[in-house]
């Protein structure tokens, strides 16, 4: 029989904040960390202030092959070992699950003369490598890189493989970082990112008409998943049930998502049934929202036809941290498991007139408890994730 | 700044340690926990701070236990061959080495130091 999964380390870092306290603070606050780049103000940023590895590593000689992204993924990952209370043993033989994007950060010009290794901050697996060695974590090891569905995807893999026994313990996230002149310009010519003039605060408007593209960001997070059985054994401290996964390919084009949303629909509700509710279950949903106009469209569509009648409140959290690409999606579950705690919904910021008439955006803030969430990225390539999130109840 | 000052500052940056824990005396491998990899990265930052062209085998001394065995099994003295094979280690550092071979790798600090002096010489 297929087992319960919960969740019980949780750690993040992102443009915000790296906790769920001062993330919720900041957006009470109406606080963002939207800036234009020095290297292009074009674009809009939002990058993670203060960040240094070592807090969280001590001295590690290897920092030197990790790229901002990994090195945010490697932090997170202590934080959330140190936080699940794991003891070494139980890190021996827990599974680790990464997810990775390219580095496009190339610096001013490649020299490779900079590192005799520096390839190793290009290969994908470098992070695990060093999470694996910093935590002594000697279980299975899969990184996956499947565009901005990556750490959904790598959150539901390690939930299936607790799931269904195959581990008591597994890891799962990842770090991304795309704010720097080669991602910049790659996404740019690819016409995704925002560039509109103005205030950087106000330009990015996920599901709003006049949305234009979004807002790179950076980032990392990590969570533990555990057999519920070997978690109340241990005592450990439950953040929230996870309750279904469900993954699709479009098969279609490289880039645009198909624009009827029909497959990510299907790896919605392969979500729900792993789930066993039905969409009128779902209390939140954290859509996806780029705030680009074809994946907003496509993501209304989808969710119209989800919800006919009763629209569950809707959140864009990238409007207010930014799209952190492979990380964007355990980001999103590790902030969404602290608004669960606290009953708070965050508005979707700059959105006057929403792209679809009969969904539930959340405009202005809401306090709302809700026990119920659907977390969702689709990404480059046609790739689709979906996971359901429950709060913990015995 | 002396080329011990120079090498140190390359080990302090590669092996993540503060200064006051490496000295001329201090044995890489034994002492700095120095690994393969990390030698691949001090040979490449060697030879970009002094412009020298780094051989491998010869700085880190690779072959020192064959040499010396070589030497022995020809009857020769392992001292004298090692100075012949390797110019850039003194004497007196020579007979060192044959003395503690036997305690692990020998590779000091000041071997850097006298590999790169030697070049640049």
């Amino acid at each position: 029989m297929d087992r319960r999964v919960v969740i019980t380390g949780s750690a993040f870092f992102s443009p915000l904040g790296n906790r769920g306290r001062s993330v919720i603070a900041a957006m009470e606050g109406n606080r963002t960390a939207f800036t234009r780049p020095g290297f292009d103000p074009d674009v809009v940023v939002a990058p993670v202030p203060d960040f240094n590895l070592k807090t969280y590593t001590g001295r590690y000689k290897n920092a030197r092959y990790l790229n901002r992204g990994a090195a945010f993924g490697v932090a997170a990952a202590l934080r959330a070992i140190k936080g699940a209370g794991l003891c070494p043993k139980m890190l021996e033989n827990a599974g680790l699950f990464v997810g990775a994007g390219p580095n496009l950060d190339l610096g001013h010009g490649v020299n490779p003369g900079l590192s005799a290794l520096w390839i190793l901050k290009f290969l994908p697996n470098t992070p695990a490598s060093a999470i694996a060695d910093l935590a002594g974590i000697h279980g299975e090891s899969t990184t996956l890189s499947t565009a901005c569905a990556t750490t959904v995807q790598v959150v539901g893999e390690a939930f299936q493989k607790v799931r269904q026994g195959g581990l008591d313990i597994a890891l799962a996230g990842g770090g991304d970082s795309r704010i720097n002149p080669g991602a910049a310009l790659a996404y740019k010519m690819a016409g995704a990112l925002c560039t509109q003039p103005g205030d950087p605060s106000q330009v990015h408007r996920p599901f709003d008409q006049a949305r234009s593209g979004f807002v790179m960001g950076e980032g990392g997070g990590f969570v533990v998943l555990e057999a519920l059985d070997h978690a109340l054994k241990r005592g450990a401290s439950i953040l929230g049930e996870v309750a279904g996964f469900g993954a699709s390919m479009d098969g279609g084009t490289m880039t645009a998502p198909d624009p009827s949303g029909q497959w990510m629909e299907k790896a919605v509700r392969k979500a729900l049934t792993q789930a066993g509710i039905v969409p009128g279950d779902i209390d939140v949903v954290s859509a996806h929202g780029t705030g680009t106009p074809l994946n907003d469209q496509m993501e209304a569509t989808l969710l119209g036809r989800l919800f006919p009648d009763r629209s569950p409140q809707i959140m864009a959290l990238k409007s207010w941290i930014g799209h952190l690409s492979t990380a964007c999606g355990v980001v999103e579950l590790g902030l969404c498991l602290s608004l669960m705690a606290n009953g708070f919904v965050p508005g979707v910021r700059n959105l006057e007139t929403p792209c679809h008439p009969g969904l539930d955006f959340v405009r202005e803030h809401r306090n709302s408890a809700f026990n119920t969430l659907l977390l969702q990225n689709f990404g480059f390539g046609g790739q689709n994730g979906a996971l359901v999130v429950k709060k913990w109840t015995e | 700044m002396d080329h011990f000052n120079r090498v140190r500052n390359i080990l302090t940056e590669i092996l993540d340690l503060d200064e006051q824990e490496i000295s001329q005396d201090s044995y890489l491998v034994r002492d700095l926990d120095v690994e393969s990899i990390d030698l691949l990265e001090v040979a490449l930052a060697l030879s970009t701070e002094f412009a020298i062209e780094v051989r491998d085998d010869e700085i880190f001394l690779r072959h020192l236990r064959t040499l010396i065995a070589d030497a022995k099994a020809e009857g020769v003295d392992p001292v004298a061959r090692i100075v012949e094979t390797l110019p850039h280690i003194p004497e007196k550092r020579a007979k060192e080495m044959v003395a503690d071979l036997g305690d692990g790798p020998v590779l000091k600090v000041r071997d850097l130091v006298d590999y790169v002096g030697h070049c640049c010489r």
